[in-house]
């Protein structure tokens, strides 16, 4: 059933692309004989093949991941999104800190070895990548080195 | 020691960890919006070694790859519109692929026009043993039939690349249509392309040919108004040759739109200052870039200048249609 | 002959001086660290620590000395991550994670990691060898290297692919597609036609290979820990003291040798880098094998010392149209010929005669530089090893934390953070759905270069498709691409007839 989903996911993304190929895909003019066009139309086809005859004959029949795990992986995923979107606002060290506390408490530390874990990369992290090896790292409100 | 000094020290600490003040430039970055090794490359790498003696910190230079510049051009019109210490390396192939619409619906309205770091001009490339010995048998062959030589340069159809060949065609009436093009990744893999034999013409940039005057390729002309300073005296000019095709390739820096007033006066005073010493003029000829000391809103006349006539040229060849 | 060593002595007095030979292992050990981190490789850290090396004033050799280090140390520091987080350092290292993850899951990172520096430095070391002796007239042979047979590489490199097909050659497939058709996403090289870009700014110009790499692998990885933790399937692996024997590298020598100079050969060809070098590499190997191919992929040290071997070998390779003809053949010495075009020295053939201290330096700092790094890493290998020990709670924030590094000091677009999360998500589903990643990542490598060639060459032969066929050099590869593929079936179906002759006898 899972590799089912999948294929059916697939070939409708895959419609699309082909949709884009075969019908909106256009230079103006081309030197080349095949066009900014072909390459897709061809990978297009043979994608649709595949995932058609993923469709008539899945190999995967369970994909074994219970509530439990969905709800963690679904936890873990907000997490990143969360880090992600405060990347850039509260700059690498407040955001590394946050992300890094709550998620290794979340993954079996305790409170405060997960709080002093948080802090130990946050900062860490920030005097070495952005001190020592000068890379391109988000202050946030803080100052920068 | 009084009792206060703890708080004294503590107010210290405090004020040199305050947020800098509004007009300083404290990480000045350059972002060449390319691949390294090319002409953005180039352009930064003036800006960080020509600058020195006026910042306070050298220029870090970035890459943002994006073989045209889309990206940088976009972030710079979503994210960072008011970073004040980056600078974003451009050129007139940035001006044509936002006339063009290849940065999405921008205009030259949409960014602060700094500084120029210097200008180059188109030339005219062939290996050192081509049949093509002088321009004129280049370009007798090409009236005979576009399609019987192959045109090779580093950037797609409708980049700057593409345009000097499609004006050199255009000089003697031919169709850029009907050329035989060929778009390489990148001037290093074009001066490749040449020198393997895959294409007989390659029309590039006079600057970047400071690598390879060893004698194993042979520049027909250069896309300039008139004869450049040397070691680029010895090539003449296309104009000269009776072929009117000119093509300079302004180079310089534009910053966000909503930059401050403060931070961007604070970078034109930078580059006046720098435009005025010796030393950066030394660079500048390093780097295979000719003088051209425009900033400020005398820079803005300039590029939106140059936009019309980019506007013009792009119609003619079919490129936009208006 | 008589030249190149004398060029060689000039360039060790220069390499041996005492600051020059502290810059070399300051380099080394440098780019190590950085070539760790995921996602930054050698082309980023030789870029984030050039203005360093020419603010701090040293003369041009020895700034360049310094980079090159860097260089090499990063390449070989892509191998650590890759093996034991089985999230690639780098481009090049994408192929070193399907047997050194293994290796290191099997109690055996000691090895792995110490084999794979062997490896490296036999890859660095031939090469640079080859690079000395017959750096000039393989640089002829790298631009004489025209777009079709560009093609013909492709076809051999996906012919090499073939031996990847894991559980399923329909998924293997599968999988390759959906890298082909990432790698159309973007402005086409050819036409300027945005392609699959939906009006999205931060996709105009295409996905970056490395926001790929580090999505499917390093997030999707993360999500794959995050899972086998609350299962309780994660077996804590013991600290781990084996190391690599003379009989590992005795069984491994032919394999190095030859990836070596695979390696090194596709480095000296401008526009292919050590992803193509270790993928064909790889490939190669696996073909070679034969009847023993069946534990590639488990942990074969086969299959770690072949890329390893061939990513360092094309490192150097590449400094050869670099060195010899000012072409960079890579990004990477890309940034060294603006980091010499910044000094003043003009690269090109008349670097070797105009400023020999530079041109010879460079090449002794990279014989020294290699053993340096053989030196470095062997010692490192258990306190590397040791990473392996921290606690899943740590090291899951870990990988993200060192993945978001690594992507926005880059390029510094929160954009590609958001990217990495989704195609860490993707790539979690691919490979629960038993897909094998490494065929993505080389469809997305291998897909551009080759439509673009291909077109490429089309356009010079004004649409005569002869144009595939016309050198020697693209018949050959052909010709191996063939052989790639049919020996092993070959060589399979005598195995089985002399099994079942023995069995009638």
């Amino acid at each position: 059933m899972p590799d089912r989903i999948f294929a059916a996911v697939l070939l409708f993304l895959s419609l699309i692309y082909a949709f884009y190929a075969f019908f909106v895909i256009k230079a103006p003019f081309q030197y080349d004989p095949l066009g900014p066009e072909a390459w897709p139309r061809l990978l297009s086809v043979i994608m649709i093949l595949c995932s058609g005859a993923l469709l008539l004959r899945p190999l995967v029949q369970n994909f074994d991941v219970d509530g439990a795990t969905w709800k963690r992986l679904a936890i873990v995923l907000a997490l990143l999104a969360g880090y992600a979107v405060l990347f850039e606002p509260l700059g690498f060290i407040i955001s590394t800190v946050l992300f890094a506390t709550v998620t290794s408490r979340l993954l079996g530390a305790v409170w405060k070895r997960a709080a002093l874990f948080g802090l130990g990369v946050g900062v860490g992290g920030y005097l070495l990548c952005a001190g020592l090896l000068d890379l391109n790292l988000p202050a946030g409100p803080l100052p920068r080195l | 020691m009084s009792r206060f000094a703890p708080f004294a020290l503590a107010a210290a600490a405090a004020a040199a960890f305050a947020l800098p003040a509004a007009a300083e430039i404290d990480r000045p970055e350059c972002i060449a919006p390319a691949q390294p090794g090319g002409g953005f490359d180039l352009t930064c790498r003036i800006a960080q070694q020509g600058l020195e003696p006026f910042l306070d910190r050298q220029v870090q230079v970035t890459f943002m790859p994006g073989g045209i510049g889309a990206v940088a051009f976009n972030m710079f019109n979503t994210t960072r519109t008011d970073d004040p210490n980056a600078i974003v390396a451009f050129s007139t192939g940035s001006l044509l692929n936002l006339i063009t619409g290849k940065y999405g619906d921008w205009s030259i309205d949409d960014a602060r026009w700094l500084a120029t770091a210097g200008t180059d001009y188109g030339a005219v490339v062939v290996l050192a043993d081509s049949p093509y010995k002088t321009l004129d048998d280049l370009m007798a062959a090409l009236k005979e039939d576009p399609s019987s030589i192959t045109i090779g340069a580093g950037g797609s159809v409708g980049s700057q690349d593409w345009m000097k060949a499609a004006l050199l065609l255009k000089t003697i009436d031919g169709d850029p249509r009907k050329m035989r093009y060929v778009a390489f990744d990148g001037g290093g893999e074009a001066i490749a392309g040449v020198l393997g034999g895959a294409i007989q013409v390659y029309t590039g940039d006079i600057g970047e040919m400071t690598s390879h005057m060893d004698g194993s390729l042979r520049i027909l002309g250069v896309m300039a108004d008139e004869r450049l300073a040397p070691p680029f005296d010895q090539f003449a000019t296309l104009k000269e040759q009776g072929y009117d095709a000119v093509w300079p390739i302004m180079r310089g820096f534009y910053m966000g739109k909503d930059v401050s007033d403060e931070d961007y006066q604070a970078w034109v005073d930078i580059f006046e200052k720098a435009h005025g010493s010796e030393e950066y003029r030394k660079i500048q000829s390093e780097k295979g870039l000719l003088p051209l000391d425009l900033s400020g809103e005398e820079f803005t006349a300039a590029v939106r200048a140059q936009t019309q006539q980019l506007h013009d040229l792009a119609v003619e060849t079919g490129l936009i249609t208006e | 002959m008589m030249e190149v060593l004398h060029g060689l002595g000039t360039g060790f007095a220069v390499a041996l001086s005492p600051l020059n030979l502290l810059l070399v292992l300051a380099g080394c050990f440098a780019g190590t660290l950085i070539g760790a981190l995921p996602g930054i490789g050698p082309i980023n850290g030789v870029a984030i620590l050039l203005p360093i090396a020419y603010g701090l004033g040293f003369p041009p050799e020895s700034a360049l000395i310094l980079l090159a280090g860097i260089y090499y140390g990063a390449e070989y520091g892509g191998r650590i991550s890759s093996i034991l987080l089985n999230v690639p350092g780098d481009a090049g290292a994408v192929m070193t994670t399907l047997d050194g993850n293994p290796m290191a899951r099997n109690g055996q990172a000691g090895k792995a990691l110490s084999l794979s520096a062997v490896a490296s430095f036999v890859g660095g070391t031939i090469a640079v060898v080859l690079l000395s002796l017959f750096g000039p007239m393989l640089a002829r042979f790298g631009v004489k290297f025209q777009p079709s047979d560009y093609v013909a590489l492709m076809v051999f490199a996906f012919a090499c692919l073939a031996s990847l097909v894991g559980s399923s050659p329909l998924k293997t497939l599968t999988g390759a597609l959906i890298g082909l058709m990432l790698a159309t996403i973007g402005v086409d090289a050819n036409t300027g036609v945005q392609r699959y870009s939906f009006g999205i700014p931060d996709l105009l110009a295409g996905i970056d290979f490395l926001v790929i790499v580090i999505g499917l692998f390093g997030m999707a990885e993360l999500f794959h820990l995050v899972e086998q933790q609350i299962r309780g399937r994660l077996t804590t692996v013991p600290i781990d003291k084996s190391f690599v024997s003379w009989a590992d590298i005795a069984r491994t020598k032919w394999t190095m040798l030859r990836c070596s100079l695979i390696g090194f050969i596709i480095g000296t060809l401008p526009g292919t880098g050590a992803s193509v070098a270790s993928a064909v590499a790889y490939g190669t190997e696996k073909r070679l094998a034969g009847s023993t191919a069946g534990t590639f992929g488990t942990g074969d040290i086969r299959g770690l010392a072949a890329p390893e071997a061939a990513n360092n070998g094309s490192a150097t390779g590449a400094m050869v149209p670099m060195l010899t003809l000012g072409i960079p053949g890579s990004g990477t010495t890309a940034i060294l010929l603006g980091a010499l075009l910044m000094f003043n020295v003009t690269p090109g053939p008349l670097m070797f005669e105009q400023r020999p201290e530079i041109a010879w330096g460079l090449i002794a700092s990279m014989y020294i530089g290699n053993i340096a790094l053989l030196v470095l890493n062997l010692p490192l290998v258990g306190l590397f090893a040791r990473m392996l020990t921290i606690p899943q709670h740590y090291l899951t924030p870990l990988i993200a934390i060192l993945a978001f590094i690594g992507i926005y000091s880059i390029v510094g677009n929160p954009f590609d953070l958001y990217m990495i999360i989704g195609l860490g998500v993707f790539g979690w589903i691919l490979r629960k759905l038993d897909f094998s990643l490494a065929p993505v990542i080389l469809g997305f490598v291998l897909g551009g270069l080759f439509e673009n060639n291909l077109r490429r060459a089309l356009s010079i032969s004004g649409g005569d498709w002869g144009i595939l066929f016309s050198t020697v050099d693209s018949l050959v590869l052909y010709a191996l691409a063939i052989a790639v593929v049919v020996i092993p079936l070959w060589l399979g179906r005598r195995a089985a007839r002399r099994a079942n002759a023995a069995f009638d006898a």
